[in-house]
């Protein structure tokens, strides 16, 4: 349905978009992944047809984006990363000016109003003015726009950026919803959305793809070296000593030390299954073995993994740095999985 | 077609819902209702001063009167216009909604005419509004229809002129205000280019009073349709829209 092949995009000496080249199934929701600058928003641009990309092609529904313009953005929905809504125009108004600039018959243009206000929640907005509306609504009447005309194809930028909890929620719920009949691309620098809507990922950064694969496959492949997490009722350099001497473990961070209770995370080598070894030295050693369990590796891992030079496992702790927080993580080139 | 009508609906709908339609036109019917006034008086003054020197005399309306006051509002839509053209692109390109036009299947053309309309039909009305008081002087007096008709084509013909600079340059911009003050400053030096005097040689005279704006107006208001003057307002009009279709797709470009 869409189909990306080798599209570069330069802003003068500037690569936003290097080499990249992606294909989304009918029906499939893929999520682009990355950090702030990756080049999220531009590849969209490129396949909105907003932007022409310097090189390569995009094709959606089998009519590129530059050649066939028209034909191709008859297919596409798209909500920028700004919802482009005119602060005059009430939201119904809005809605029906959109309907009607994609050359929806006037007869259809009410009553698809009318159902795309209902998908997104904001029929008791209708006559509220776009302007006077608040962060999340705007979001929704944006992503109402671009469901609007019933597209083959729905390009979402942040789709949930500004949401509540509930309505991040059911705005997945209705991005789930769509990708029955429609393909779906949403950006997003929150993982747990991925995982979680998605069926594939792209990752990018810094202009390029670091990896596409479903989350599934991505956390199962990266995890080479298994991590453990421990907690037991001692604390201190002699527990860390002691945890680090068991054979087989590669390091010990300690992530959690409170009322006499540490918790680690245990670091084995590859291949190497320590569980054994550490519960027999926590026991020997006199303390209370209060949890031992193997730690999944999340998708926020995977993506700090594959988005730095090395990954730093001391430096820093997942969960502790939110991804797309760059300033953090020295983002170097693509690392080859 | 539709999707002109929309976009030209849409920018008018934009022009009324803030002061901005409503303070053009208060003003414009002000400084025109001024200058009619104005006009009013010399004539008056003129006529009686004659009568002074002799028998009644007949005065002209149309010289006296008709023409200044169409000098004068040349004038105004210069000094006006660019303020109701600058929103027009540069504030699209601001909030963002630029790129639902662009993604949605209008095609550049389409855009171009949609705003060029819209601005042309708020313009309309403005001119529209001074016909009362031109019907104040058809009831009280009887100028001959003629030269109204051909300095409101005129008049039409130069604020579109200076409706389509003012799109061109409000598409080249982010900044409304910066879009509306350099539109003023294009016009003016349209204006007065030919201001250099006649010390520069009489070739380059020609040249420069063929290329000032207001030149071109004398003659409609003196009741005179010549093609040589529509000829330049339109391409002149052409100009600003295709300068306008050029910075579109040079922005496309460069992001
Ligand atoms: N109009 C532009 N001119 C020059 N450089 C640009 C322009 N737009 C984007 N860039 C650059 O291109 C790179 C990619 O930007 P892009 O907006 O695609 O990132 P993104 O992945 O969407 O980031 P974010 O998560 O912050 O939205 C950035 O380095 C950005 O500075
Ligand atoms: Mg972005």
């Amino acid at each position: 349905m869409v189909e990306v092949q080798h599209v570069t995009k330069r802003y003068g000496s500037l690569t936003a978009v290097d080499d990249i080249s992606f294909r989304v199934e009918r029906g499939e929701i893929l999520g682009f992944l990355g950090p702030n600058g990756a080049g999220k928003t531009t590849t969209m641009r490129i396949l909105t047809g907003f932007l022409p990309a310097t090189e390569g092609q995009a094709r959606i529904a089998g009519f590129d984006v530059f050649e066939q313009p028209m034909e191709a953005k008859r297919r596409t929905g798209y909500l920028p990363e700004t919802p482009p809504l005119y602060p005059e125009m009430t939201v119904a108004e809005y809605l029906r000016f959109v309907a009607r600039i994609n050359g929806m018959p006037p007869g259809d243009r009410r009553t698809q109003v009318g159902v795309a206000m209902e998908r997104t929640k904001i029929s008791d907005m209708a006559d509220r003015y776009c302007g006077k509306l608040s962060k999340g609504y705007r979001q929704r009447v944006g992503l109402a726009q671009a469901i609007l005309h019933n597209p083959d194809v729905l390009i979402l930028d942040e789709p949930t950026a500004g949401l509540d909890p509930r309505q991040i929620i059911e705005t997945r719920r209705l991005i789930a919803e769509l990708a029955g009949d429609h393909t779906v691309i949403l950006s997003t620098h929150i993982l747990p959305e991925v995982s979680q809507t998605c069926q594939r990922v792209v990752i990018i950064n810094r202009g390029r793809v670091v990896a596409i694969d479903t989350p599934d496959n991505l956390t199962a492949r990266l995890q080479g070296s298994q991590t453990l997490y421990l907690q037991i009722d001692a604390q201190g350099a002699e527990a860390l000593a002691t945890l680090e001497g068991v054979d087989g473990v590669a390091s010990v961070t300690c992530v959690d030390e409170h009322d006499g209770i540490g918790g680690y995370e245990i670091e084995s080598r590859q291949g190497d299954d320590v569980r054994r070894e550490l519960s027999r030295t926590v026991v020997t050693s006199g303390w209370g073995l209060l949890e031992l369990r193997p730690r999944q590796m999340s998708l926020e891992d995977i993506f700090l993994q594959l988005t730095t030079e090395e990954a730093p496992t001391e430096a820093v702790h997942p969960g502790m740095v939110t991804p797309g927080d760059e300033a953090d993580v020295t983002v170097e080139d693509r690392v080859d999985e | 077609m539709s999707n002109i009508l929309a976009l030209a609906q849409k920018e008018l709908r934009a022009y009324f819902v803030s002061p901005m339609a409503y303070a053009l036109f208060g003003f414009f019917a002000l400084l025109f209702g001024w200058f009619f006034v104005a006009s009013m008086n010399v004539m008056l003054q003129f006529s009686m001063g004659q009568f002074g020197q002799g028998g009644p005399q007949v005065v002209n309306i149309n010289e006296f009167m008709i023409r200044p006051l169409f000098g004068n509002t040349a004038v105004i839509l210069l000094m006006m216009l660019p303020f109701l053209t600058a929103r027009a692109y540069a504030e699209e390109k601001r909030s963002g909604t630029i790129e639902l036009l662009l993604t949605s299947p209008l095609s550049d053309f389409q855009i171009i005419m949609g705003k060029f309309l819209g601005a042309m039909t708020l313009y309309g009305i403005m001119l529209a509004i001074t016909l009362i008081h031109i019907g104040i002087l058809f009831w009280y007096g009887d100028p001959e229809w003629g030269p109204i008709v051909s300095g409101y084509l005129g008049l039409l013909l130069m604020g579109s002129s200076f409706i389509s600079v003012g799109l061109a340059i409000s598409s080249m911009t982010k900044n409304q205000m910066v879009a509306g003050l350099s539109t003023f400053a294009v016009l003016l030096l349209f204006w007065i280019i030919n201001w250099v005097g006649d010390a520069s040689g009489s070739t380059t005279q020609t040249v420069l009073s063929y290329l000032s704006i207001l030149e071109h107006f004398d003659d409609f208001s003196k009741g005179v349709i010549d093609t040589t003057h529509v000829t330049y307002y339109v391409s002149f009009i052409a100009f600003g829209l295709f300068l306008t279709a050029k910075s579109l797709d040079t922005a496309r470009w460069n992001g």
